[in-house]
This record gives structure tokens, C-alpha cells and sequence, in this order.
């Protein structure tokens, strides 16, 4: 019982960093209803940006990790613009933009495999030392810390854009209703393109975060989709309250699987995923999602 | 005689809303009994719990004496109660044949293999589906459309195309989704005999929920009429007519409209 | 059971069957590509699945989780060869038979939900075998199982029918053969399927489900038969694979093979039975032949499929009789129409 504050002070920290990848994958799939496959890949890209401006040529953690998500955001934009944009105009089913966003996280791999080459890399700390409370019942790095308080601010900074400023109501005024909204004179491709753009702007900001802890790596790509998927699933497609609701839970389970099941070996997301299963055979929406069919 | 169909005491709550609250009536084999009411009166939601698209929150629904409420849809076909849908539901890439062959799939006596493999038994079926969509059709009178492909169709012709799916099935009744919405006057003519001859000659019990007062009046032997999800009168037409609840309800709900 | 074929189809059926079991081999003996044999027999056993997601389509339903059901398969029936010493006979249609047996117990669950959710559900799955398989000890955890003996001999009433493979003089050619039999009776299967009523019920699936419940189709049960016929390619395919590579390893097949068996069925195109053969050929060889752009092979693939998306959204053989008011392009429209509305 004595491992409970690490696990909760895991949890959240994992947490944070999740509900931050899920908000960039549902924001893409209510404004345009597009499955984003290479959302792990973009998280990718984000993590080797501020490798190499950080990590690599020594100039300040802040300037790079704006890169990230300046690169991201363009690059995103870009793809919404003349991949997605004429597909889904093109041809009205589900599946071909679910398969252009396969091929995309295909190339998008591939670029990353030229321009920035299959090695794991990692960055130098950002704070040194651990914050050690409670006689050893809690132990946390301190730019675990960090990171964990600007995730979370990107969070409440994200939350309050999408609340408050003029961009953030046409959002979601377009994943509302996108007739309505066109209706209402919401350019709907401008603000497609937009949102496409703020989606994979999250990803490389969390991408950028992360590469201070955990390094980056080619492969990292398909799992942290994988991982968006399952966030989204649990707390409801398209949802932003979702999305935040299922990086939290995921984390917390993360973290209590790697803690309380480590003897079994590594059988921790087998479990998440096979609750998961039966979670949405009774829930198919998800916790937030609103229901359907 | 016992009814064929009795609502029983059908309650409906969302949430906080109720859409259907005690809702009584019976319907008796081989009539044609309109359910009426203003907008939002849980006409639909009624509609839906009767042939087990949704369950209901207390009451039941019985039909020949066995409770059918609170099931699956495709059992409720099974036993012979069969709805259409109020928009235009149909199989879009078949065509009106191809519909209406298919929706005799019930009375399959070749098992799936046995119709992977081509026994006898499914040939057998195949012919005798094929020739009883070619007498509905001409029943129908939609024979001269019948290779059309269904996405094709003028809406006049989808809704004929409902009913034909739903007649296919040979239910016992057929609970009809507002078929006469956005006819002009001569279409809602021709539904109103087509439903009539239904059940002249088909023998079909049929159960319509609607708007169009003057079609509804013209067809119905008995009419229920719901307010605010409760039943407020139940009669024949000339009955209903006269009923002061009626008048008010729908007059109070013109008020309302004026009011907004 | 065949008699609504007409002559030029049989004539086609002809040609082909005469093109995979006698003008490949002649050609390779000519050429002397002997490894163009592996890559074929991949292709054949691959499209065999992926006639499997296909399947799923047809009942609406986009199935990103086709590596699962392959990986469960190969590893069955490695399991039955080398643990339970099982003729691999016996293997192969259990394996498939296991296949089908866990997409009955994932589908009660899954198969209610629709369109994207049931699309990242099953993407889902590759994930959860390739972790059961790295967590059980029979699997043989991160190490897999290896030296998996090639097919023996199989003879009835001691009449050999088939040789045993590994004192074949070319298991090579031996495999080549029996993946396309195998590749001939799944698609022929498929188009029985799609032909019968089983595949009208799952059509009027496909169009709307509502519907198809209000006129007595009980979809949850068609659902789950499509879905583990679907896993049973999936399961034969793997098992195949298992045999002629003679391992299998957890990730013999990941997420990416599931999409990629996705992408086969539908570069092929979803209107048609036999698009995911198609599919799968262009796909696979067209990786294989990119072999030679070494580093760029992925940024090509991938470049390439998404041109394709772009000026074909609805499949290689939607090239084919695109003359308006062709049935066949009337059917792909309409199909492609349906799906949307699967969301």
C-alpha cells in the first residue's frame, strides 16, 4: 500500500502527457471525421525537432520546442490542405480517408527514417535532482515535474483557446455541426485546415516534451497512435472532455499496472486492453461520447 | 374477441422527459387504426417501442397474448409484427426486386449452407421468392419498375417500396411510419387505397402513425389520439371529430406556435 | 451451385487457373527467378486473409484487425505441430477453425459498435495477441517457435496424395501449389458467399442495418458468422505463412500488416470479390520490387499510395468497364455510397 502516492503521482504525470496526444487525435476526428494514423508519427517528427535544435546544436529548450510546433502545425496544414481535403471531396467514404491517413503515417515514417535516421536519441535534463517526500514513499525527478506542469498548462491553454477566442468557437462550431456552421459563414475549409493544424501542433508539442525524458525513437510512432486510439475509445470520440478524461484514466492504469503487476511480467496492457473491450461492450460510446446509430 | 395487439400501460421517460406516459389502447385483427397527435406528442417513440426498436420504461406490449415489448427487432418481424420507416429507408444499390426477394428471407426453408451449396431446397426457395415478388410488385402496381435501382426512385415510389419490404416479410401487421408525410393530394390518395387494399385483401392488420388529418380520417376504422405522450381520446373518425379534448389539443398547440 | 456463371466468366476463371498453375511455374523455370516463388506464395496466402477483411466490409464494417486473427492462426498451429506433433493437415483447418473461435468471443462484444470505433477496436487487437503471445509460456514468449517442420506427407488408404514436403525436391514449387489451391477455394468460397443468401442478408447488412432488422435479419447473428469466416481466412493465412517460413514470432504479424491487409482490399477495390487478390498483388510485389530503392523503398510505397488514393478513390478495378451506367460501376458507386453511411 505503500507504493499508492508513486503510483497516483505517476499516474498523473503519464496522465497529463496522454490527455495532451488525445486532444490532438479526437479535435482531428470531430472537425473532419478522420482517423488520424500518423498522429504517433507526428509526435515523432515533434520529439526529433527539439532533438536536433536542442539536443543536437545547444540552442535553448524553449526556442526548440516552439519549432516543434511550428513545424508541426505547418506540416499538418499542409496535409489537411492537399492530401485530405481533395480525398475527402473526392470520395465521400470513411474508409479512403482512413487509408490515405495510413499511407500518410507510412511516409511520414519514411521521412523520418531519411532525415533523421532509425538511432534512439535523447536530450540533455532539463532540471537535475529528484523531489523526494514522505521518507522514500514518493519519489519523482524533477523534470518529470516539469514537464508534467507544462503539459498541463498546454492543457488548460488549449481548453481556454478553444473556449474563449474567435478560432477556437468556430472549431467548435464546425465539430458541432459543419452544415450549421457553414450556414452560419464558419469558412469551413479554412477552419479545417486549421484545426488540422492545431491537432498536430499538440502531438509535436507533446513530442518536444517528451524527448527531455523518455528520448525519441522511429519506432515510437505506431504505439503512441495506438495508445491516442485507446484514450479516444474510453472517453469518446471527439470529445474534448473525452479525450482528457481517457489520457487520465490510461495513465492512472499505466501507471498502477507497471507498479502492482510487475511480477507477472508484462501483461499490464493486455489487461487495459481486454477491459477496455468489455468497458465499450457496454459502453460503445465511450465515457463522454454522446451515443449513437 | 381478444385483440390481436394490446398496448398496455406504455410509459416512456428520457431522463427527466416523458415522451409516452400510461398508454392504453388495443387493436383489433384486421382494422386500420391511426395513431394521431400534434407534434411531439411520443407518437414515434411509441411506435418505436412497439416493434421493440426501443424498450420501454414500464408497461408492455402484447400480441396474441405473448408480451413482445422490450425485444429485438428482428424477432418482433419473426412473429409477424413488421414496421416501415418514416424516411425513406431502403436498401439503396438494390433493385425494387431484389428488395422485395430478399425480405421473404424469413420464409427460407434451405438453410444458409444449404443456399452456399445449392440444394434443391434452396433452388426451390429461390423460384418460389422470385415469383411472389413478381405478384406483390403486380399488386402493387410497381411491376413496371421493378429492375429500377431503388436509389433511383422518385420519393413516391420509395415509400410504395417500404411498404412492398414490409409487406414481403407476410406480417400479421404492419405498423406503418407516417406514410402519406410530404405527399400532394392525389399521391396520398393512391397510398390511402394501396394501404386499404392491404388490408382488404392481404388480410393485413395495419397501424399507422400520422399527420395528415384528412387521409387519417378517411382510412382509419378507430383513431387514438396522444397529447404530451398521454392518450387523450380513442374512437372512430366521426368520433374523434367531435371530441372537445381533440379540438383543444390541437388548437392549444396552434396557440403555442402562435405564441412562440 | 456455379450455374449463374456466365461463359466469358468461366473462360476468365480459365485463363487465370492456367496462369498461376501453369504459365507462372514455365515462366520461372525460363527466367530462372526462383524467388519470385516466395513472393507468389506470400501473395496468394495473403490475399486469402485479406479476402477475409474484404468480407467485413461487405457487412460495413472496416476490419484493421485482420493480423490478430493470422497471428492467433500461425501460432495455433505451430502450437499443434511442434507441441502436440498434429499432422499438418489436421493443423491447417484448425488453426482457421481456432481463428474463427476467438473472433466469436472478441465479436459478441465488438461487433456492435460501427464505423471508426469498430475500425480502432480492432486495430486494437493486433496489439492484444502479439502481447498474449509474448505473455504465454506455450507461445514460447519474445522467442516464438521455430524449426517448424514442413508439411508431411498426406495419403488416404495409403494412396499418397500429397508428398511430404520436406523430402520434396522443391518445397519451394510445393508450397507455390498449394497456396494457390487454397487462394482458389477462398475466393471461390467468397464469391459463393457473396452470391447466396447469406451474402444478400449481408448486403441488406451493408445498407442498413434498421432495416434489416425490421424486416426479421437477426444482424448480430449474421455479424458473427461474417466475422469468423472473415477470422478464419485470416487464420488459414497465418497458419500458412507459419508453415512456410517455419516460424513465427509475435511480431510475425503487427499492426502494420493489418493495415496493410486493409489497404490490399481496398486498393483492389470493395466492390468487387476478387479485388483483395488483386490488391494484395500489386501491394506485396510492389513493395518487393521497390527492394532495390533500398532507403527510399518506404517514401516511394508510401508516395505512390497516396497518389493513388488520390486519383483512384475507389480501387484498381474500378478502372475496369468505368463506362456510366455499367453495372459494375454502379455497384461500386453505390457500395461506396453505403459504407459512408455505416459511420
Amino acid at each position: 500500500m505503500d507504493q499508492i502516492p508513486q503510483i497516483l503521482a505517476n499516474g498523473v504525470y503519464l496522465g497529463a502527457q496522454y490527455a495532451m496526444i488525445a486532444l490532438g487525435l479526437t479535435l482531428i476526428f470531430a472537425l473532419m471525421n478522420v482517423l488520424n494514423f500518423a498522429h504517433g508519427q507526428m509526435y515523432v517528427i515533434g520529439g526529433f525537432v527539439t532533438y536536433t535544435i536542442y539536443g543536437a546544436w545547444g540552442i535553448p529548450f524553449v526556442i526548440a520546442l516552439a519549432m516543434s510546433c511550428i513545424t508541426l502545425a505547418i506540416l499538418g496544414a499542409l496535409i489537411e490542405k492537399f492530401l485530405f481535403a481533395p480525398v475527402i471531396k473526392k470520395s465521400a467514404r470513411d474508409e479512403s480517408t482512413m487509408l490515405l491517413a495510413a499511407a500518410i503515417a507510412f511516409l511520414l515514417d519514411a521521412v523520418i527514417l531519411l532525415v533523421f535516421g532509425e538511432k534512439q536519441r535523447g536530450v540533455p535534463k532539463l532540471v537535475d535532482g529528484t523531489t523526494i517526500l514522505g521518507d522514500y514513499t514518493l519519489v519523482i525527478a524533477n523534470d518529470r515535474i516539469l514537464i508534467c506542469l507544462l503539459a498541463i498548462a498546454s492543457i488548460v491553454g488549449f481548453i481556454s483557446f478553444m473556449q474563449f477566442s474567435k478560432t477556437g468557437r468556430a472549431l467548435r462550431a464546425l465539430a458541432q455541426d459543419r452544415v450549421a456552421a457553414q450556414l452560419m459563414g464558419v469558412n469551413v475549409d479554412r477552419y479545417s485546415m486549421i484545426g488540422f493544424a492545431l491537432g498536430a501542433m499538440l502531438a509535436g508539442l507533446v513530442g518536444g516534451l517528451l524527448v527531455t525524458i523518455t528520448g525519441i525513437n522511429l519506432g515510437m510512432g505506431g504505439p503512441t497512435s495506438i495508445k491516442a486510439f485507446m484514450m479516444v475509445m474510453i472517453g469518446g470520440a471527439g470529445v474534448i472532455s473525452g479525450a482528457i478524461a481517457g489520457g487520465i484514466i490510461l495513465g492512472f492504469l499505466e501507471a498502477a499496472g507497471l507498479a502492482l503487476l510487475a511480477s507477472y511480467g508484462d501483461i499490464t496492457y493486455l489487461l487495459i486492453f481486454v477491459s477496455l473491450m468489455i468497458f465499450l461492450a457496454i459502453r460503445p460510446q465511450g465515457l463522454m461520447g454522446k451515443p449513437w446509430g | 374477441m381478444t385483440p390481436l395487439l394490446q398496448v398496455k400501460n406504455v410509459t416512456k421517460k428520457f431522463g427527466g422527459l416523458t415522451a409516452n406516459n400510461d398508454v392504453t389502447f388495443d387493436v383489433a385483427e384486421g382494422e386500420i387504426l391511426s395513431v394521431i397527435g400534434p407534434n411531439g406528442a411520443g407518437k414515434s417513440t411509441l411506435f418505436k417501442m412497439i416493434s421493440s426498436f426501443m424498450p420501454t420504461t414500464s408497461g408492455e406490449v402484447i400480441y396474441k397474448g405473448e408480451k413482445i415489448s422490450n425485444n429485438k427487432p428482428h424477432i418482433i418481424a419473426q412473429k409477424g409484427v413488421v414496421r416501415t420507416f418514416q424516411e425513406t429507408t431502403i436498401f439503396k444499390s438494390m433493385t425494387v426486386r431484389e428488395s422485395v426477394v430478399l425480405a421473404q428471407h424469413l420464409r427460407a426453408t434451405a438453410t444458409l449452407p444449404g443456399y452456399f451449396f445449392g440444394t434443391k431446397a434452396a433452388h426451390h426457395d429461390e423460384e418460389a421468392f422470385g415469383r411472389s415478388a413478381d405478384e406483390l410488385l403486380e399488386f402493387l402496381g410497381m411491376s413496371a419498375i421493378k429492375n429500377e435501382q431503388a436509389s433511383n426512385l422518385p420519393q413516391g415510389n420509395l415509400r410504395a417500396l417500404g411498404i412492398a419490404i414490409g409487406l414481403a416479410t407476410d406480417p400479421k401487421v404492419l405498423l406503418l411510419d407516417e406514410p402519406f408525410a410530404g405527399m400532394n393530394h392525389d399521391e396520398t390518395t393512391k397510398m390511402v387505397e394501396l394501404v386499404r387494399s392491404v388490408r382488404d385483401e392481404k388480410g393485413v392488420t395495419v397501424m399507422l402513425v400520422e399527420h395528415d388529418m384528412p387521409a387519417v380520417m378517411s382510412i382509419s376504422d378507430r383513431i387514438v389520439v396522444l397529447n404530451f405522450g398521454e392518450k387523450i381520446a380513442e374512437g372512430t373518425p366521426i368520433e374523434i371529430q367531435n371530441n372537445e379534448r381533440v379540438i383543444e389539443a390541437y388548437l392549444g398547440s396552434a396557440d403555442d406556435e402562435i405564441g412562440m | 451451385m456455379f450455374n449463374n456463371v456466365t461463359s466469358k466468366q468461366w473462360m476468365g476463371l480459365a485463363a487465370f487457373l492456367f496462369a498461376i498453375f501453369v504459365a507462372v511455374p514455365m515462366f520461372i523455370a525460363a527466367t530462372g527467378r526462383t524467388d519470385f516463388y516466395f513472393t507468389l506464395t506470400m501473395v496468394a496466402l495473403l490475399s486469402i486473409a485479406s479476402g477475409g477483411v474484404w468480407l467485413t466490409f461487405y457487412i460495413g464494417r472496416i476490419n484493421i484487425g485482420q493480423g490478430a486473427f493470422a497471428l492467433a492462426g500461425a501460432y495455433a498451429s505451430a502450437v499443434m505441430i511442434t507441441k502436440f506433433s498434429f499432422s499438418f493437415w489436421l493443423a491447417l483447418p484448425l488453426a482457421g477453425v481456432f481463428s474463427a473461435l476467438v473472433a466469436v468471443l472478441i465479436g459478441l462484444p465488438i461487433l456492435r459498435l460501427r464505423g471508426v470505433y469498430f475500425a480502432m477496436i480492432t486495430l486494437v487487437l493486433t496489439e492484444v495477441v502479439k502481447l498474449t503471445s509474448l505473455a504465454l509460456d506455450i507461445t514460447n514468449g519474445a522467442r516464438g517457435i521455430t524449426n517448424i517442420p514442413r508439411p508431411d506427407g498426406l495419403s488416404v488408404f495409403g494412396l499418397t496424395i500429397i508428398p511430404d514436403f520436406g523430402a520434396m525436391e522443391n518445397p519451394k514449387l510445393g508450397f507455390y501449389y498449394l497456396a494457390c489451391v487454397l487462394m482458389v477455394l477462398a475466393f471461390a468460397t467468397l464469391y459463393r458467399i457473396v452470391n447466396s443468401r447469406l451474402g444478400h442478408l449481408c448486403r441488406s447488412m451493408q445498407q442498413n442495418e434498421e432495416l434489416a432488422s425490421s424486416i426479421g435479419v437477426n444482424i448480430s447473428h449474421i455479424r458473427l458468422i461474417v466475422f469468423a469466416i472473415s477470422s478464419f481466412f485470416g487464420g488459414i493465412g497465418g497458419a500458412m505463412v507459419a508453415s512456410l517460413t517455419q516460424s513465427v514470432y509475435p511480431n510475425t504479424f503487427q499492426v502494420k500488416d493489418s493495415v496493410d491487409f486493409m489497404l490490399n482490399v481496398f486498393l483492389g477495390g470493395l466492390g468487387y470479390v476478387f479485388g483483395p487478390m488483386l490488391g494484395t498483388l500489386v501491394i506485396y510485389f510492389g513493395w518487393d520490387l521497390l527492394f532495390v530503392a533500398k532507403e527510399f523503398q518506404l517514401l516511394i510505397y508510401s508516395t505512390i499510395l497516396i497518389i493513388l488514393m488520390l486519383i483512384l478513390p475507389n480501387g484498381i478495378l474500378s478502372l475496369r468497364l468505368k463506362k456510366p451506367g455499367s453495372d459494375v460501376a454502379k455497384a461500386a458507386d453505390a457500395s461506396g455510397l453505403e459504407l459512408k453511411e455505416g459511420k
